[in-house]
């Protein structure tokens, strides 16, 4: 027999539309989702390669030698950066100003803005100053008394200053990226001779490329680098946006292979449906005549033309999905998305044939083994679609859909742990509950005792529906907790007014006009803190050049730390063991350490530790550790003393405060007054992260709209499958003279039960996932979701019983002949 | 054409085991037709499904058409009756989402039979439903919808017609009249009829009556009164 005829036949039967429906959506979202994120990340990854300006960079205090950058393969893209401090000279005034020489091939990612005057309207550009040019920060212009076109002098070169440099891709990433900017060309760095040998000088060779043509470079240049070097790659210039990127992919895997599962339960139900109604018409085409061969071929023929199909519009559907989600998100992205690849595509058609595989065939092929004597004895045949093998199947099929997609065996076995958990719990329960509630429908009267006997009659069919639903509802549970865990983190990070610029080296006696200058502008502090620089040179009297244990960390004691005092532990900060300073009085000065720091170099409580500040030792006691947070921006220190210990020493002060973009011209008052304060400037280092996490955050919003979708479907599905029991029996009970009043409620109260038990489950799976998820896969604490418990029963109650009224209000409006003849 | 040898049929039902039919034997010849009556539960339609070999007896053996039926798997025996036979049962059969005209199509495009669309609708003329070939079951009435049935079991002219109580769930008017499409149709292709009734009627109609109590062939007219 034709096959695809046959196909014909049975999409007019209905029940392989929502079978249709959700293979597509499954390979949308897949293809869709997937394409997506892939391409977000290839965009995101490639935007925040700009902050390197290049896609990898070797940072050194020296130049290469020529003969090591030669060996290099040549398709690499070169370019370097020379940074330094050094004066420039105007006519009338002078400035210490950090000077960025770079060769005429940067930026290798990213671009640089420009204005014609300073502070004028920014432009972009792909080109640098020419030899003997100058662009300078705005700034720099009316602190140097100069005008577009004017002399200045750098050593013994004469530059003209050209331009204004408003930013530059990779402005965050330096250590002196502190004072005004003068950007040259690499040209003129010899010509200045202002470098000479012993100049604090930063050299960065930027290298872009194919993965493996930067792999190509490490390994060359490997054999001559020394321990004062360091590669830097994303992950090194920015550990934030790195780590906010990588769980936002995780989170998209996460949602989008949750998205998978959902329509697999869904193609799951709708297979079971269709089998079911399926029972009959094998039975009689095998009285008939047919084979068992020829009915495998025939409904798996179907199934499979049906997975064509449905590949083929969830291409279309999902290449839809990527252009919808890219256009919804254009003004936050603010790159065009890189082209699509075939993976996704790809992967969709897989995810159809192991949907198909793992759910819609197990229900169907045992239609094969369906007796022809059922035409004559109807209850024959049922027992063989209720079978543990189909949930195995299953089971197995997402976790080989889930890990091929996500290639994060913890997360699949995550969501595994979850998902048998439920369902472990689900049948237990459940099945508690049914005996329970045949027990209360014989105590029961009326109307309850209908809706109680109705379910403990259909509890397989029930038990199966509750364990489905609070999956779907689990999934949806995890999702948006773990979206909102995600974003109230990033936000914590950031927060709008996120102190962006820092002020360091204030001198004691300048504390005081500097606050008073804050208060004229209006502008809020993170506050003044003192502080003392010195050195760590010994951990309970071992030197610390001597210790073998911190080889690893010697960077944290190779350099003069700052060091503060406090009265009162900040207010950021957190007590993570010891006391804040103690009454006993203590023999020794007391100190608090930052946990992380003191873990890198062994310190505890009771440790002693001795310093060099300005020549003179120190030694003091721990006497507590503390945590901090960094992303705060505010000015926080590895040591706090108590008052009193670093009297004697110079201190200077540092501060934090946040200024509008708009407001960045105070900053010349601010330094004309100030002449020696240093003015460290994080704006544009923020703005940055910041706008990564609002594209990111609007991608997960639009995927989660997804994943609602699909857990609708599953509940769709789910209720269409006991549709035709229900209708069949509601229109008996109708024309054996029950009122539409008494159907509606009892309908009414059976899905409110199936919701609500649903829902319960759905929380406590949720909750044990959620645990899992955060601890284990986006490097979170552990949170409690009270809410779960009530607002997710209540809540799928609600749903299930009106959907489920929707979907069967025809048996209670329809003359029930009309049903009956239907069935 | 249809053998049978102390033929019984035993189900496990609960903890007892329950003897449906207790030994029977039979021959049906070609061209016979034959009512199997008797009580309710005496196990009319158990020997029915065994001698059309949709169920495998117990013990004993089945002959149809000279094929030893213990002797095929379920589908050997699914393809013997694609070739010789037709059923006809009370509660219609028909499938829901196919068309009046695709219900009588669908065994002959089981045989892979090209003129399957023809013939069916020629067969749909003979019971009077020319004008209904595209309605679905649900539209038609339960007399229509058997006569599709016999429309759908006579259209690949089997050697032998199964009928389990054909009209129990017509009125005796409509029965009736399905009852003659039944026999005339059967007497203009000489097909063997073993037909199950609670009618005597209808089962008066037959050359020959079998009688079942309790599993057991209490009266067999063919042999009572020599062919
Ligand atoms: N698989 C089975 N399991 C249990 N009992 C069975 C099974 N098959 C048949 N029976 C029982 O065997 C008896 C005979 O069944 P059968 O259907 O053959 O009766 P029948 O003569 O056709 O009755 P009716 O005239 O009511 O259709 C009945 O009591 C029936 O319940
Ligand atoms: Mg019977």
């Amino acid at each position: 027999m034709n096959h695809l005829r046959w196909l014909m036949r049975e999409w007019r039967g209905g029940e392989l539309a929502l079978l249709l429906v959700s293979l597509v959506l499954a390979v949308t979202i897949v293809s869709g989702v997937a394409g997506f994120a892939d391409r977000l990340q290839r965009g995101i990854v490639g935007e925040s390669h700009k902050f390197l300006a290049a896609d990898l960079v070797l940072k050194t205090p020296r130049t290469l030698p020529d003969s090591a950058l030669d060996k290099l393969p040549s398709v690499v893209e070169r370019a370097l950066v020379v940074e330094f401090r050094s004066m420039v000279v105007a006519a009338n005034a002078m400035e210490l100003a950090s000077i960025k020489a770079v060769s005429d091939s940067y930026p290798l990612r990213g671009e640089l803005t420009v204005s014609e005057t300073p502070f004028g309207a920014a432009q972009t550009t792909l080109e640098v100053p020419a030899s003997g040019r100058a662009w300078l920060d705005s700034r720099l212009f009316p602190l140097l008394g100069l005008e577009v076109g004017d002399e200045l002098q750098l050593g013994e070169l004469t530059l003209i200053a050209e331009r204004a440099l408003l930013t530059e891709p990779d402005r965050g990433t330096s250590f002196y990226g502190m004072g005004p900017r003068v950007l040259i060309n690499a040209a003129d760095v010899a010509r200045s001779g202002v470098v000479q040998a012993g100049s604090l000088v930063d050299y960065r060779y930027l290298f872009a490329g194919t993965e493996e043509q930067l792999q190509a470079v490490k390994t060359s240049l490997q054999p001559e680098l020394t321990a004062s070097e360091r590669w830097q790659g994303l992950d090194d210039s920015q550990p934030q946006i790195a780590k906010t990127l990588q769980r936002a992919e995780r989170f998209l895997l996460l949602a989008g292979s949750f998205g998978v599962a959902l329509a697999g339960v869904a193609v799951a139900l709708a297979a079971r449906r269709y089998s079911q109604r399926h029972l009959d018409t094998v039975a009689v085409m095998k009285a008939l005549g047919a084979g068992s061969r020829q009915v495998t071929s025939l409904y798996v023929g179907n199934i499979l033309l049906l997975a064509i199909l449905a590949t083929l519009l969830g291409w279309v559907l999902g290449l839809g999905v990527q252009n919808a989600l890219f256009a919804m998100i254009r003004d936050l992205v603010g790159f065009s998305p890189p082209a699509g690849t075939l993976r996704p595509l790809l992967a969709g058609a897989i995810t159809a044939l192991l949907c198909v595989v793992s759910f819609a065939l197990p229900p169907v092929l045992r239609l094969r083994s369906v007796p022809p004597l059922r035409v004559l004895r109807r209850d024959l045949g049922n027992e063989s679609l209720s079978s543990g093998v189909s949930a195995f199947a299953g089971i197995g099929g997402l976790f080989l859909l889930m890990l091929w997609y996500t290639g994060s065996i913890e997360l699949v076995l995550a969501v595994l742990v979850g998902v048998s958990a439920i369902l472990g719990l689900a049948g237990i329960l459940v099945l508690r509950l049914f005996s329970a509630m045949r027990g209360w429908a014989q105590g029961a009267g009326g109307v309850l005792k209908l809706a109680l006997s109705a379910m403990v009659r259909r509890r397989q069919a029930n038990a199966f529906q509750v364990v489905s639903l609070a999956l779907a509802l689990m999934v949806l549970l995890c999702i948006i907790a773990a979206r909102s865990s995600l974003m109230k983190e990033w936000q914590l990070q950031l927060p709008a007014d996120t102190p962006n610029h820092f002020l360091i080296n204030i001198a004691p006696e300048q504390v005081g006009p500097v606050n008073d200058w804050f208060e004229r502008q209006g502008i809020d502090s993170a506050g003044v803190f003192p502080m003392v620089r010195g050195r760590l040179v010994t951990i309970d009297g071992r030197d610390v050049q001597e210790i073998p244990e911190i080889e690893a960390n010697r960077g944290s004691v190779n350099r003069e730390i700052n060091l503060s005092w406090s009265d009162e532990l900040p207010g950021d900060n957190r007590l993570t063991a010891g006391q804040w300073w103690p009454d006993a009085s203590a023999s020794l000065p007391r100190v608090s350490v930052e946990d992380e720091f003191a873990e890198r170099l062994g310190i505890a409580v009771g440790t002693k530790l001795g310093f060099r500040i300005g020549g003179l030792p120190l030694e003091a006691e721990v006497t507590s550790l503390r945590s901090l947070s960094w992303d705060s921006m505010r000015p926080n220190f590895f040591l706090l003393f108590e008052p009193g210990v670093l009297d004697s020493y110079p201190s200077s002060s540092i501060t934090s405060f946040y200024l509008d973009a708009t407001d960045k011209v105070l900053l010349n008052d601010l330094l004309r007054q100030f002449p020696t304060i240093t003015l460290i400037e994080m704006d544009a280092v923020i703005r940055q992260a910041r706008t990564v996490v609002e594209q990111v955050s609007a991608a997960l919003e639009l995927v989660l709209v997804l994943i609602i979708g699909c857990a609708l479907l599953v509940g769709v599905a789910n209720i269409q499958a006991s549709l035709d029991s229900r209708l069949h029996e509601n229109a008996i009970l109708r024309t054996l003279g029950a009122s539409r009043q008494l159907i509606r409620t009892c309908l009414l109260a059976e899905f409110a039960m199936i919701g609500l038990v649903a829902g319960l489950l759905a929380g406590v799976g949720a909750e044990l996932c959620l645990y899992l998820i955060q601890t284990r896969l986006l490097d979170m604490s552990a949170s409690w979701h009270p809410l779960f418990w009530v607002v997710s029963p209540l809540g799928a109650a609600f749903v299930v019983a009106v959907s489920g009224w929707w979907f069967c209000r025809e048996v209670i409006v329809a003359p029930p002949l009309q049903v009956l003849r239907r069935l | 054409m249809i053998h049978a040898e102390n033929v019984s049929k035993r189900v496990q039902v609960a903890d007892s085991e329950l003897c449906i039919l207790k030994g029977t034997s039979l021959e049906i010849k070609r061209g016979e037709s034959v009512a199997i009556i008797g009580p309710s539960g005496s196990g009319k339609s158990t020997l029915l499904g065994l001698l059309a070999g949709l169920d495998e007896p117990t013990d004993g053996d089945i002959w149809l058409a000279g094929e030893h039926l213990n002797a095929l798997d379920e589908d050997g025996r699914a393809a013997l009756r694609l070739k010789l036979v037709g059923f006809v049962f009370q509660s219609f059969q028909l499938l829901p989402g196919l068309t009046a005209l695709e219900n009588v199509m669908l065994p002959l495009e089981l045989r892979g039979d090209r003129r399957a669309a023809k013939v069916a609708r020629d067969y749909l003329e003979r019971v009077g439903l020319a004008h209904r070939l595209d309605h679905y079951p649900r539209q038609l009435s339960g007399g229509e919808q058997q006569r599709v049935a016999l429309a759908r079991a006579f259209a690949p002219q089997p050697d032998i017609l199964f009928a389990d109580e054909p009209t129990g769930n017509l009125d005796a008017e409509t029965g009736a009249s399905v009852n003659d499409l039944l026999f005339s149709l059967n007497a203009q292709s000489g097909t063997t009829l073993v037909l199950v009734t609670h009618e005597p009627i209808l089962a008066r109609r037959c050359a020959r009556r079998i009688t079942l109590s309790a599993g057991e062939i209490v009266e067999d007219s063919g042999e009572v009164v020599p062919a």
